[in-house]
């Protein structure tokens, strides 16, 4: 496998209490990887310590065969792309505005706003279909725009690595989908590695490559959607009893949550 | 070799023209208040006669009132006036809040006290000093750090969060007014003028030697606020996204601060701790001018050099021949403007 990121034996902890705890994963380049479990699992935590926002307890990331821990700030924000997990701008900066923040790490003293940069907005913005909102203000937009144009911005980043970090999360069901088919089709038609947080276990089966399962910090399994949709599997993950069918329309393993079979809500089942 | 191109869009480009065109006006304004500033006193002088004599022209008298009792006066008010709103314009974009200003994160008050403490240890029985004046900012540059240090420690590991910042550097400044007036009741007497420069911050009884050694402190400062400007508008973002563009977030953060703190220094160190400046005029730019960074600043500087110069023409014309400190004005206008503020505000940027 073509590695675009290595994560070896990583513990990530807040003060006491450990977020992520001995994970090792390799990311495919050039696919998606959707990284689910239920909350509190540490995969959002894993996420932003891919892109270095986390310090590491114990444990090494690396970007190809370099540690990220090497890099400079720039540099990974030249590989690496994050879409925030709930981001914010100010209301009256514009669309273009924020687009063209992706191109911050391209900027140094000695390398002035280039042709190269300006056709990167054009590009963020017409592939994600903003570029006729381009002058107004993000208070003005709606929810599903405005993730639109965070895509944009992440973008305009130019990273071969996209991390996004439940970005369906506020959207309604069509634009859920349009948000998704959106980052599928940049993995797919620019070939970009995408790393995906997602809370909906239906949406992780259908978008992505492969698949990893998170609980109590630790990763429990990885792997195609159809091996890690077994009912036996996910009732151990997500403390719900659940039976799975295939999906009728896109041939993808479908969850249907039958109930939860932890005792307490939102707890891990006891086994 | 890259290919240069625009760097700005026709549309972004427009806003940009703009918005310098209101710092055009604004400067005006300020150059008018300015000669006004100086016209006014015991005797008018016409604002014609202002420019002639600031050329060189002028009968002795004259050339006393003007450019050795008025003019550094006014100097003083716009340069520090100045100061205070660059310092509050960093420190609002920083903290993406605009109820940051030097005064509320208790940089005003950390750098009186340091001015305070310095020329207690430092003056002989005349009330003169026994060092160089050129000490005196550094004294409030050591001050201000102080203060914002304390407040950075205090926040501890939430020192990203706003709110606490602000509550705990309203609690430093408090401190710190509080030692400051200690100082001023059972250290050495100073003449009052001089105390109600540091318990208000006052305009009066500035001389060129003061003015010069604030001026070639402020265009060094100027010099790293520019090289900050680049990288500011990152910080629009929320944390995550900000670093996630490769700003390393909690460096610039400090060095931000560090900054204002200078430029808050360099303010209170002859014109004392003048409230509320910081708070207005960077939040007035940033309503006339909107978001384009550099013009905003430019636009704060002017701004807080109108309402220095403006306040203490108020006091000149209210209360003359006392003198009465100019700061009590801004901080008049400038309560109330902060109560409007944290009313207006409801949960924005919490």
């Amino acid at each position: 496998m073509d590695k675009a990121i290595s994560v070896q034996a990583l513990t990530i902890a807040y003060g006491a209490a450990t977020a992520v705890s001995a994970v090792d994963l390799d990311i495919a380049r050039g696919k998606v990887t959707v990284l689910a479990g239920p909350n509190g699992c540490g995969k959002s935590t894993l996420l932003r310590a891919i892109r270095r926002l986390h310090q590491p307890k114990s444990g090494e990331i690396r970007l190809g065969d370099l540690p990220i821990s090497g890099l400079k700030e720039k540099e990974l924000a030249r590989h690496i792309g994050l879409l925030a997990q709930s981001p914010s701008a100010p209301d009256d900066m514009s669309v273009e505005e924020l687009v063209r923040l992706g191109r911050y790490p391209h900027q140094t003293m000695l390398q002035p706003w280039s042709a190269a940069d300006s056709d990167a907005i054009q590009a963020a913005m017409f592939g994600t279909g903003v570029s006729h909102l381009a002058e107004r203000r993000l208070g003005s937009l709606s929810g599903g725009q405005l993730q639109r144009v965070w895509i944009a911005m992440v973008l305009a980043q130019e990273t071969d690595i996209i991390c996004l970090d439940e970005p369906v999360n506020h959207l309604d069901m069509a634009h859920q989908i349009d948000c998704l088919d959106l980052v599928s089709r940049l993995n797919r038609e620019h070939g970009r590695t995408v790393v995906l947080v997602l809370h909906d276990l239906n949406l992780a089966a259908r978008y992505a490559d492969r698949l990893v399962f998170m609980k109590e910090g630790g990763l429990v399994a990885d792997g195609a959607p159809a091996e890690l949709m077994q009912e036996a599997l996910i009732e151990n993950v997500f403390g719900i009893s659940c039976r799975v069918i295939e999906d009728p329309v896109h041939q993808r393993p479908l969850c249907i949550p039958i109930r939860n079979s932890s005792p307490r809500f939102g707890t891990a089942p006891q086994v | 070799m890259s290919v240069v191109a625009p760097r700005l869009s026709p549309a972004l480009a427009r806003v940009n023209r703009r918005a310098w065109i209101f710092v055009a006006i604004i400067a005006v304004v300020t150059v008018v208040l300015a000669l006004c500033g100086i016209g006014f006193g015991s005797t008018w002088i016409d604002p014609r006669r202002i420019v002639e004599i600031l050329m060189g022209e002028g009968t002795r008298g004259e050339r006393v009132v003007v450019l050795q009792l008025r003019a550094p006066r006014v100097a003083i008010a716009a340069l520090a006036g100045g100061a205070m709103a660059v310092s509050g314009y960093l420190l609002q974009k920083v903290t993406r809040n605009e109820l940051a200003s030097p005064g509320v994160l208790g940089v005003i008050g950390g750098a009186g006290l340091g001015v305070v403490i310095f020329l207690a240890l430092l003056s002989d029985e005349s009330n003169s000093l026994v060092t160089s004046i050129v000490w005196q900012p550094v004294a409030a540059m050591i001050g201000a750090s102080l203060a914002i240090a304390a407040v950075f420690l205090l926040s501890g590991q939430q020192a990203s969060s706003a709110v606490r910042l602000l509550l705990f550097g309203i609690a430093v400044g408090a401190v710190c007014k509080a030692a400051t007036l200690i100082l001023m009741i059972v250290g050495p007497i100073y003449r009052t003028t001089q105390a109600s420069r540091w318990l208000a911050g006052a305009v009066n009884e500035i001389n060129w030697g003061e003015v010069q050694v604030v001026a070639i402190g402020l265009a060094i400062a100027m010099v790293g606020v520019v090289a900050v400007a680049r990288r500011l508008p990152p910080t629009d973002l929320d944390e995550v996204s900000a670093r996630g563009l490769g700003l390393n977030l909690p460096v610039f953060r400090i060095l931000v601060f560090a900054l204002a703190s200078a430029l808050t220094a360099l303010a209170v160190a002859f014109a004392g701790g003048v409230g509320f400046i910081g708070l207005m005029a960077p939040h007035l730019a940033r309503l006339i001018i909107g978001r384009p960074v550099l013009a905003g600043i430019a636009a704060s500087f002017l701004l807080g050099a109108i309402m220095l110069i403006g306040a203490d023409l108020i006091v000149r014309v209210l209360f003359a021949p006392t003198e009465v400190p100019a700061g009590t004005v801004t901080a008049v206008i400038g309560t109330p403007y902060f109560l409007y503020l944290v009313l207006r505000r409801g949960s924005t940027n919490g």
